[in-house]
């Protein structure tokens, strides 16, 4: 028979509650990189045009949006996580003693608004639907997953901020975590927005991922239960805890939020297939309860073709964000890696063109091989731009470019880090050589460069050295698996280089 | 390789003349048609800017060498990717 949710305020769920949703304003939360918040909030802007709030929780934006907007919202290209609020407090006081905090947020439940978000979670899930099939596609595809030796990020080091103290955790109820995320994190915490970075998030996304196509056909949200029945929902709580005062710990938070929220739905608790997470996230004084909108494993552009140390999609699309391409600009990456900046780039500026090129041939061919799938993609939208996606690749040195001095508008790269490189002593000559060349080849006066490196000593002692050909506009201090690092835009001066082999 | 991307190349075989590098000559398996000299005006000429772009943007060289005008040195294109790595021989 019937098992209708009779909690209180809760309409009943279903097609109807979807069309209903796509009415709604829907106050949605955005985690973004770490130090890209402003641009995302400008993707958002432009895309949407909703201004967004930036939130001090790092990482964090908010914006509203009709609900019917979500396809745009999905398709932002700075944002890697989403989630509908479902209510902020932007000052919440909590006990000081832990049962009775625990308990205020017990009380919480019964007491925020679920119905409207709820919708629009609704909503959601008849778009994800329609992805998940093309996801599916793609997993199939027989790219390979091996680290390469010049591929981004390494994490594991230990960057926790001591003046704050992070956990995370989702309600124990059942039994695992199911991206085995605080296994990975040799502290046991970890936290799941933009904070702490991909290394690890990768390898269990990409675990996540396998997991979802092969248990596609059980999955707790594909099927409804058939026409005129509701079937019980199945949740999990994820609480993200930030702060030195709290009397609680995450694990707590979320155990004892999560029995409320079974208490008040009569939802089923279950950690790795359920059809509504929960999300609990606590910054010092700041409380926001949402409803995940996007799968962790599932939001990540790309991840199919690219190693576990590739750049995120989102860094990438913040990158080039920042060095304001216009028509016809040449853009060239010249340690391009797996190409995560170039695709990125041809993908979302197709009135550039995009030139990669790395030294390491499996790069090259990792690069090309994601190409080819971007032009797979491009074939299945309008004809019309089927033909000839605006990038190339070549194998080449960074510190002998094959190319015409003052030739390119844009040089944009992921510096080699101390640890891929071989040896931090090696960056300190690397270093200085790369931005000669890459100031060779830039266009003096109105060429600009963004450089993302964690080695921020030996680049500023380079810069120091280049200071008539690059000056430095603007730093965004960045977080890139688990370590700090910056991303710098430099201007090109309008001093021409030495004209070693080419004339114009 | 893209045509636009072979009009940034340049050889940087050590040694050369100023501008000794440019143009790379593009050889191939197998002869193609290049379009001829600009015509007069061709800012204007719509059909002409379209194979133009064509030429530029969707035609592709898979396979072949780039020879460095002055040195004789070629680079190989294979798979569409140009190898522009100098080896220790070069130096």
């Amino acid at each position: 028979g019937m098992a209708e949710t009779e909690a209180a305020g809760d309409a009943g769920l279903g097609p109807a509650a979807a069309q209903e949703g796509a009415e709604l304003a829907a106050v949605i939360g955005a985690t973004v990189p770490t130090g890209f918040e402003q641009t995302a909030a400008e993707e958002v802007q432009e895309k949407l045009g909703s201004a967004s709030r930036i939130s001090r929780d790092r990482g964090k934006i908010y914006f509203e949006v009709p609900a019917r907007s979500l396809p745009e919202v999905h398709r932002l290209r700075s944002v890697d996580n989403l989630f509908v609020v479902v209510q902020e407090f932007k000052d919440y006081q909590f006990k000081e003693n832990k049962e009775d905090a625990l308990k205020d947020l017990e009380d919480l439940v019964k007491k925020l608004p679920w119905t409207n978000p709820l919708k629009v979670w609704e909503l959601n899930n008849s778009l994800k639907k329609k992805k998940t099939k093309r996801k599916k596609h793609n997993l199939q595809n027989p790219a390979s997953r091996e680290k390469l030796s010049d591929g981004g990020e390494e994490g594991g080091a230990d960057q926790n901020n001591t003046n704050d103290q992070e956990d995370c955790a989702q309600n124990p109820v059942a039994v695992e975590p199911t991206s085995g995320q605080d296994a990975e994190n040799p502290q046991g915490v970890t936290s799941r927005n933009g904070v702490e970075e991909e290394e690890d998030n990768d390898q269990s996304d990409v675990k996540a991922e396998a997991q979802a196509s092969s248990e596609s056909g059980t999955k707790a949200g594909d099927g409804q239960a058939g026409e005129g029945e509701v079937k019980v929902l199945r949740f999990r709580v994820t609480c993200n805890r930030a702060g030195d005062k709290h009397s609680f710990t995450s694990n707590e938070a979320a155990r004892d939020f999560g029995g409320a929220v079974q208490e008040h739905f009569q939802w089923k608790a279950d950690m790795t297939n359920f059809d509504v997470e929960v999300l609990l996230n606590i910054h010092n004084n700041e409380v926001v309860v949402g409803i995940a909108l996007t799968e962790e494993s599932l939001h990540r552009r790309n991840i199919t073709h690219f190693g576990p140390t590739t750049l995120r999609s989102t860094l990438a699309y913040g990158m080039l964000r920042l060095c304001d391409p216009q028509p016809t600009d040449i853009i060239v990456d010249p340690m391009c890696g797996t190409g995560a900046i170039p695709i990125e780039g041809a993908a979302e500026w197709p009135h550039c063109y995009h030139i990669a090129g790395d030294n390491s041939p499996q790069a090259v061919k990792r690069a090309a091989n994601n190409i080819c799938s971007l032009l797979r993609k491009n074939e299945s939208k309008d004809s019309s731009t089927a033909l000839g996606v605006p990038l190339d690749i070549i194998q080449w040195d960074i510190c002998n470019l094959p190319l015409r001095t003052g030739s390119v508008d844009i040089v944009v790269t992921d510096m080699p880090f101390g640890k891929r490189i071989g040896s931090k002593k090696k960056n300190w000559d690397l270093y200085p050589a790369c931005l000669m060349e890459m100031g060779r080849i830039c266009t003096p006066g109105t060429g600009r460069a963004v450089l993302l490196t964690q080695d921020k000593k030996c680049f500023a002692k380079a810069l120091s050295r280049v200071g008539h050909i690059w000056r430095r506009a603007q730093t965004v201090w960045v977080n890139v698996g688990g370590l700090h690092a910056a991303v710098y835009l430099l201007r090109r001066t309008w001093e021409r280089a030495e004209e070693r082999r080419s004339f114009w | 390789m893209k045509l636009l991307t072979h009009n940034l190349l340049s050889s940087h075989v050590p040694g050369l003349r100023p501008g000794g590098g440019f143009p790379l000559r593009i050889e191939l398996g197998h002869p193609s048609e290049l379009p001829p000299e600009p015509i007069p005006n061709f800012e204007a000429d719509e059909e002409f800017l379209r194979r133009v772009h064509h030429v530029l943007l969707e035609v592709e060289v898979l396979e072949g060498s780039l020879q460095c005008p002055d040195s004789g040195r070629r680079f190989p294109i294979s798979k569409g990717v140009p190898n522009l790595l100098l080896t220790e021989d070069d130096a």
